[in-house]
């Protein structure tokens, strides 16, 4: 089975679902869960379209990196949309689309090919996000995504007239080859970090997340900050570690705006009041901790960071949004005590944000301990501070936040959990446990994700 | 010269976007914008006396001066998804209107 067919069914079972409205819903659901069971069935290979190879056709990448971003993108947007299929039966094509879009961010190999997906894949995000009834809102995230992938194009084409090719492989290869000094590709390589820096919420180039996540629902909460996060951090990190060469002076301005994304964001969520707002500040400091992660180099890690971050923030929106949108009120005061009745979502919130925070027997642990043990390994103390002090912030914020929504009081929100939700959390969150303690198959893993993996293949 | 005039137009499009607080007026600043950005992708393929890269009858000769056909594909692509985002833009522009009354993000009364 072609990796290929992750793409075209979800985009054909888009247009039949156009006819089929009534259906809609249930062709969604088939063809996520046959997307999730098909990958069993998959090569790793290189897929040549049009029987154009490599360096002058487009193709598309199926590697032991990009197979994990596509069981984990995959897995997550099933369980996102198996909680939501009554409510929002309406947008069932969109999710389609999207679903077909972020499969082929995952998948492909060819920088413009991957512009075309980041479209592809925001239409859909901006349309998903029109469910949250704030047009405003989606109006900024729409003209901050259509600046930042015209930026992207943009540096893009610059490497295209500096070293005739669009292929990532190929690309990596010719300036290597061609002994580009740093400062000739910094330009574009910036222009390309802006543009994805805008879809994966980095600090100078976020301000259409507050609008997006604090007025999110159950749906377009957990498909933004949890399914459309790892996607983009997955392909983020594709071009961090195969084809940009980030060096001196380009490296220190990087890392100077990822490590403010940090700071910032977990500074805000510290001072942020209302439960939507804490969990995307935390988002935001997250995203820049991947980014920061890939940065040094640590891909394993960086992917398992980027799984514990979707992972955690999957059970934290849909928790939190179902509640909200219940009680028509975001503030922590007013979800007090919102745990007494609901002992089981509790655990699952709780796990989540322990493991966000970084507990021991969580799977954040795991990976914030080995990144900062290869970071004291190389003799890099700064980061680790930075990367620790946060750390303690995000304990403080969600503690405290985790302390009023068990606090037992007189006056408890009311608040049901059907039984869907409360299995997909708790299996969610079992996962991040369970991953926690038993770190073999990971730190395995890990070590053996290498950066250019598909380069011998790719380009001959 | 070419791409003097597209790099104007970005920056155009970047001061329209920065400025205007008209809904209608940043959807028209993003087109300029876009523009700029797809006359600078077809210029990068521009060659001086340059003749269109099909092989026909009269140019049958690999030898002669093409111009680059990779950039015009990549526009064709870039035209078509900046004519997505715009509707999508228009569309959301609509519901703006029906929910604030007003095209003026400042009259709007939230940010």
């Amino acid at each position: 089975m072609s990796a290929i067919l992750l793409i075209v069914v979800p985009l054909l079972a888009a247009f039949i679902s156009i006819m089929f409205k009534k259906a809609a819903p249930y062709i969604l659901l088939l063809v996520s869960f046959a997307s999730v069971v098909s990958l069993n069935y998959m090569p790793l290979e290189v897929i040549t379209i049009g029987g154009f190879t490599a360096p002058w056709g487009i193709n598309l990448v199926l590697d032991s990196y990009s197979v994990i971003g596509l069981y984990v993108v995959n897995s997550l947007f099933f369980l996102v949309i198996s909680l939501n299929t009554v409510k929002f039966k309406k947008i069932s094509t969109i999710l389609l689309v999207s679903l077909a879009g972020l499969n082929g961010l995952l998948l492909t190999g060819d920088l413009f090919n991957l512009f075309v997906f980041i479209e592809v894949s925001g239409i859909a995000a901006y349309l998903i996000t029109t469910t949250n009834k704030e047009p405003l809102a989606t109006f900024n995230y729409l003209v901050a995504g259509t600046v930042g992938s015209s930026l992207y194009l943009l540096g893009l084409i610059m490497l295209y007239a500096m070293f005739g090719t669009l292929n990532m492989t190929d690309m990596a290869v010719r300036i290597t080859a061609s002994g580009a000094s740093a400062s000739q590709v910094a330009f574009p390589f910036l222009l390309m970090f802006i543009g994805f820096g805008v879809e994966a919420k980095l600090l100078p180039f976020n301000s259409w997340a507050k609008g997006i996540l604090a007025t999110s629902n159950k749906l377009s909460g957990p498909m933004i900050a949890s399914v459309y996060a790892a996607a983009i951090g997955f392909a983020f990190g594709r071009l961090l570690t195969s084809v940009f060469v980030f060096s001196n002076t380009l490296l220190l301005v990087v890392t100077i705006l990822v490590i403010l994304s940090i700071v910032a964001g977990e500074a805000m969520a510290f001072g942020a009041s209302k439960t939507r707002e804490i969990l995307l500040f935390s988002s935001i400091a997250q995203a820049g901790l991947v980014v920061l992660v890939f940065l040094q180099g640590y891909i394993g890690w960086g992917v398992f960071l980027i799984i514990a971050n979707a992972a955690g923030k999957l059970i934290l929106f849909v928790i939190n949004n179902h509640a909200v949108d219940e009680l028509k009120t975001d503030d922590v005061e007013d979800l007090k005590g919102l745990f007494v009745n609901n002992k089981v979502v509790g655990v699952a919130f709780t796990v989540a944000s322990l493991s966000a925070m970084g507990m021991p027997l969580f799977l954040g642990f795991v990976v914030k301990m080995n990144v900062l043990g290869m970071m004291f390994e190389e003799g890099n103390l700064l980061m680790p501070a930075i990367i620790l002090i946060t750390s303690v912030v995000e304990g403080i914020y969600f503690t405290r936040l985790l302390v009023k929504l068990w606090y037992k009081e007189d006056n408890l929100p009311k608040v049901e959990y059907d039984f869907t939700l409360k299995y997909v959390v708790i299996v969610v969150a079992m996962l991040l446990m369970a991953f926690g303690m038993y770190t073999a198959p990971i730190e395995n893993q890990a070590n053996d994700l290498g950066p250019v993996t598909f380069i011998e293949r790719g380009i001959l | 010269m070419l791409q003097y005039a597209a790099i104007v137009l970005i920056m155009l499009g970047f001061y329209g976007l920065l400025t205007q607080r008209n809904i209608i007026k940043i959807i028209i600043s993003l087109n300029i914008l876009e523009l700029g950005a797809n006359l600078f992708i077809v210029s990068v393929g521009y060659v001086t006396g340059g003749i269109a890269p099909i092989f026909t009858s009269v140019n049958s000769s690999s030898h002669l001066l093409f111009v680059d056909p990779l950039p015009q594909a990549l526009v064709l692509t870039a035209i078509v998804i900046g004519v997505g985002t715009t509707a999508l833009g228009l569309a959301l522009a609509k519901n703006i209107y029906q929910k604030y009354g007003t095209f003026e993000i400042d009259e709007m009364g939230e940010e």
